[in-house]
């Protein structure tokens, strides 16, 4: 019996121990969040132009990306993103609580990677999506969410992230 | 100048205990020598020495706006009043971490030196603590050095510090609690080095017993602190979070707590010396991690300092290493240390093994709720957020385990049995009368809440049972520990006001322009926004309210700010509190809307007083319990 | 003039202007409890650590009037608290689901007690 106690008050501190540097060691990259794939959600809300938003537009592969004029790190993503819009992928932008016109004149100044962005100044699309701020974005897959990356989206998580997710999807794993 | 000199010094000082160190792993075979021993003790001292000249040569670069140190610059600020120039010291992870490794010295120092030379483990302790205050200084020279200059020429002024810093009871919220969290660092050395002597008839409480009291109190009045800031600065009426900073505080107070009361036994009737042992260690190990979990970022919290894995990695072994080593020494002589009696059932020690029991089941469950979030994402990636209603749900059933086996334990004897009819006649008469009171409460409050229920009973289980001994005790003209007596009553208070607290306390948000009034409630009759000004401070813009509440008859007046400070931006709300004995009128400004009217967020909150009073008694109760020995 | 002044001082300085009232009134007690207790289980989505009871900012905002509007059409706190998870993830509901390893979790500290006791029941030497 004493042989049990004695071991396992060295035994359980050691594992502890193991644990917590196991975890630490572990690089974890906290700005993707996994989950489930999910239907997108229903929304009544239009373009930046007015105009209505065709649903087939989510169909094949496309990012969405949250932004507004009033977010700064959209401003340093948004260079990396026009370099996505030309070679890699469709985008489709989420213009969250912002002001029409201040969001137009925002692309217009510093160009538009968008083919639209849904104009949703109550945010209420964005909360149905999970949203807490931007920039954020999501990988789209024939009307589902594949993926979901909170901040600014850049090079190397578009690497490491998004284009396994996006190799998986295209070849008929979803 | 000043800076490279105190760096030196830090250096100088971990080379001294170095030498410590080497000297004696040298002379170890060679036996006990007179000279060696006071050759080394005073190598130790100087070092500690070392440390604190040099600490408080950083205080004056603080003070004189030393801006090429990086961390004074990154942290502190010319504009600044010269008492929160230096609490800026510890604002931040290398100077906090300093601040630790000063306190170490400090009760180390102070401690060795208390120790009469012949004293048996006195070289022990000191080696242990020279390698434990060794390990931080290299972790701090080496990784988190606050000596480190900006150069070529430092920079002109120092970044704004956060305004929410700049407050009085946050500002030393860090050195009290340091100063407890630290202090255990000598009932674990000195047992470990008791163990491994291995002279197992050595009277080792008494030398530990009033140093250990006086770090709990430290502790305690730490943790109070930080809970009476949280309430009266963030604004949201709440005391406690359950955040992890503030869980691993909690854990080492748990194990202080049972500690003390295992001392008390195995002092008295040499009984409980393994559960003592055991707990003595593991409280710094608590602390440890503790550490460990706040400057690794590992976990997410208000309060983390800065991540850094490896500084995490370190503080995570060499943390395991001192503790591996302590237990290890632990578990090879636990035979030994069993005690050759049995512990009867019914006795006093068994009940005090109980509470030891019960405190380790609550550690457990916080450590649980700590962990297993990083464990389950780190398996298969699911997060789940643990808070209140988890340690709720959980320590109200524990609460209520032990307020009974305190009860019950008021009746116990040392060593014997209790009989059941004693046991009956003795603990009826709390039962009934607490239940009476809590039916009254339902009664009378018509809210009710099983867990805030349970609470309010094991108040009232320990309020009444104590009351009663002591009204017995007075009567009969019998001894009554009186600094058990006030402790007792002081946690019982607790439990009973944090759970009243949560069924009554209730929030409303009133909207209405400058110079409307409002009824409120039944209580509130009257709300009225007297006047609204702007005005203009040094470093930032103040929004401030004057309102007018009647308040259960009662006329108050209240100003709440919201201030926005200019270097970052940064919005805060100054809370408005009238703070009377039942319950606390508490007022936020909320925002303007679009139609010029003004939002507030009125908070009754109650029994706030009740609580920073519980912790008032338990610290009262101990030092009562320390005064009362030296008196006698 | 003075209210004018006021209101455009504080629309300026506090750009909070554009959300939407803070206010939550309820006709009956009971939902005003229900309220105030399902915000203080639901965590922020955005902060290190909190419930969105306290906290302020914008997404925090859209879940309490996302609540409040939830109670007003009648929804039961299983309801509300399902709908949040939906959209922002399980680990936004701090208390966590009664189910798979979440049993160690509930149950751990009582089989821990249990143990503990069994043990110091039976070596009474300690």
């Amino acid at each position: 019996m004493n042989a049990i106690y004695r071991s396992l008050i060295i035994l359980l501190p050691l594992i502890v121990l193991i644990t917590y540097g196991t975890i630490l060691i572990t690089d974890q990259d906290d700005a993707l969040v996994y989950f489930e794939p999910k239907e997108f959600p229903q929304f009544d809300l239009q373009d930046l132009e007015d105009r209505e938003i065709d649903l087939a537009a989510f169909n094949g592969i496309s990012l969405l990306n949250v932004w507004a004029s009033w977010c700064i790190t959209c401003l340093v993503e948004h260079p990396f993103l026009t370099q996505l819009s030309k070679n890699e992928i469709t985008l489709i932008g989420l213009n969250y609580k912002d002001s029409q016109v201040k969001a137009k004149q925002w692309l217009g100044k510093r160009g538009d990677p968008y083919i639209f962005s849904i104009y949703d100044p109550r945010g209420d699309l964005a909360f149905d999506l999970g949203v807490t701020g931007a920039p954020e974005t999501f990988l789209i897959f024939n009307q589902q969410i594949i993926g979901h990356i909170q901040g600014e989206l850049n090079q190397e998580k578009w690497q490491s992230t998004l284009v396994p997710l996006i190799n998986a999807a295209t070849m008929g794993n979803q | 100048m000043i800076g490279e000199i105190a760096h030196f010094l830090a250096l100088a000082s971990a080379l001294g205990l170095i030498l410590v160190l080497i000297f004696n792993a040298f002379f170890y075979s060679a036996g006990r020598h007179a000279n060696q021993d006071i050759l080394s003790y005073k190598l130790f001292h100087q070092s500690c020495l070392l440390i604190f000249i040099s600490f408080g040569l950083y205080i004056y670069l603080a003070i004189t706006d030393d801006f090429s140190i990086s961390y004074i610059a990154n942290h502190s600020n010319s504009q600044l009043p010269i008492f929160y120039k230096i609490t800026s010291i510890w604002s931040a992870h290398e100077g906090s971490m300093f601040l630790w490794i000063v306190f170490l010295t400090l009760w180390s120092t102070l401690f060795i030196n208390s120790l009469s030379f012949q004293h048996q483990l006195k070289k022990g302790t000191m080696l242990m603590l020279t390698i434990i205050i060794l390990g931080f200084l290299l972790f701090l020279l080496i990784t988190s050095n606050p000596f480190e200059r900006i150069l070529p020429f430092g920079v002109l002024e120092g970044a704004d510090i956060n305004p929410v810093l700049q407050d009085p009871a946050l500002a030393i919220h860090p050195p009290l609690l340091y100063l407890g969290y630290v202090g255990f660092v000598i009932s674990f050395s000195f047992i470990t080095a008791y163990l491994f002597h291995g002279d197992i008839h050595y009277p080792w409480e008494k030398d530990i017993k009033n140093w250990s009291l006086i770090a709990w109190i430290f502790l305690t009045v730490g943790i109070t602190l930080g809970s009476w800031w949280a309430y009266y600065e963030l604004g949201w009426g709440g005391y406690w979070f359950w955040d992890p900073v503030e869980n691993v505080a909690l854990m080492p107070w748990l194990a202080a707590t049972a500690f003390m009361h295992s001392l008390f036994a195995s002092s008295k009737s040499n009984i409980l010396k393994t559960w003592t042992l055991f707990l003595g260690i593991l409280i710094f190990a608590l602390s440890l991690f503790g550490a460990f979990i706040v400057r690794s970022g590992i976990i997410d919290s208000v309060h983390s300092f800065a991540n850094d894995p490896q500084r995490g990695l370190y503080l995570l072994g060499f943390s395991g290493f001192i503790t591996l080593i302590s237990l290890g020494i632990f578990a090879y002589r636990l035979p030994n240390m069993q005690s050759s009696k049995l512990i009867v059932t019914g006795s006093k020690e068994s009940f005090l093994s109980m509470n030891n029991i019960l405190m380790l089941t609550a550690i457990f469950s916080i450590f649980l709720g700590v962990t297993y979030p990083l464990i389950l994402e780190f398996i298969n990636g699911d997060k789940v957020s643990i808070g209140p209603p988890y340690y709720n749900t959980i320590f109200a059933p524990l609460i209520l385990l032990t307020s009974i086996f305190i009860m019950i334990s008021l009746e116990a004897l040392w060593q014997r049995g209790m009989q059941a009819r004693t046991l009956l006649v003795a603990v009826t008469p709390t039962f009934v009368i607490s239940s009476l009171i809590l039916y009254f409460i339902w009664y009378f409050v018509q809210i009710f809440s099983f867990l805030a229920y349970i609470g309010i009973y094991s108040g009232l289980l320990i309020i009444i049972s104590y009351l009663l001994k002591g009204a017995i005790s007075l009567k009969n003209k019998t001894y009554i520990n009186k600094g058990s007596f006030i402790a007792h009553l002081g946690l019982g208070l607790l439990f009973f006001a944090v759970s009243m607290n949560s069924i009554l306390s209730y929030q409303k948000n009133i909207n209405l322009f400058l110079g409307e009034q409002q009824f409120i409630n039944n209580s509130i009759s009257e709300f009225k926004f007297l006047d609204l000004q702007n005005i203009k401070a040094s470093n930032h813009d103040v929004v401030s309210a004057e309102i007018f509440i009647v308040h259960d008859g009662q006329p108050i007046f209240l100003n709440p700010e919201k201030r926005k400070y200019f270097a970052r931006g940064q919005i805060t709300s100054e809370t408005a509190i009238h703070a009377s004995i039942l319950k606390d009128t508490y007022l936020t400004i909320g925002d303007q809307l679009d139609d010029g009217s003004w939002t507030f967020s009125l908070q009754i909150n109650y029994f706030i007083k009740w609580i920073w009073l519980s912790s008032a008694l338990m610290v009262i109760g101990i030092l009562m319990t320390i005064f009362k020995k030296k008196i006698s | 003039m003075k209210l004018l002044t006021i209101a455009l001082f504080g629309c300026i300085f506090f750009a909070n202007c554009l959300t939407a009232d803070a206010i939550y009134e309820f006709d009956n007690s009971i939902e005003e409890k229900r309220f105030y207790s399902l915000i203080s289980e639901i965590r922020c989505p955005k902060c290190t650590s909190g419930s969105i009871a306290s906290s302020d900012v914008p997404v925090s905002r859209d879940l309490k009037q996302k609540v409040y509007e939830l109670i007003l059409a009648g929804s039961t706190d299983k309801e509300i608290k399902a709908y949040v998870t939906d959209r922002f993830g399980a680990s936004s509901d701090y208390k966590p689901a009664f189910e798979g390893a979440n049993y160690l979790l509930w149950l751990g500290p009582f089989i821990f007690l249990g143990i503990l006791m069994l043990v110091f029941l039976s070596n009474r030497r300690l």
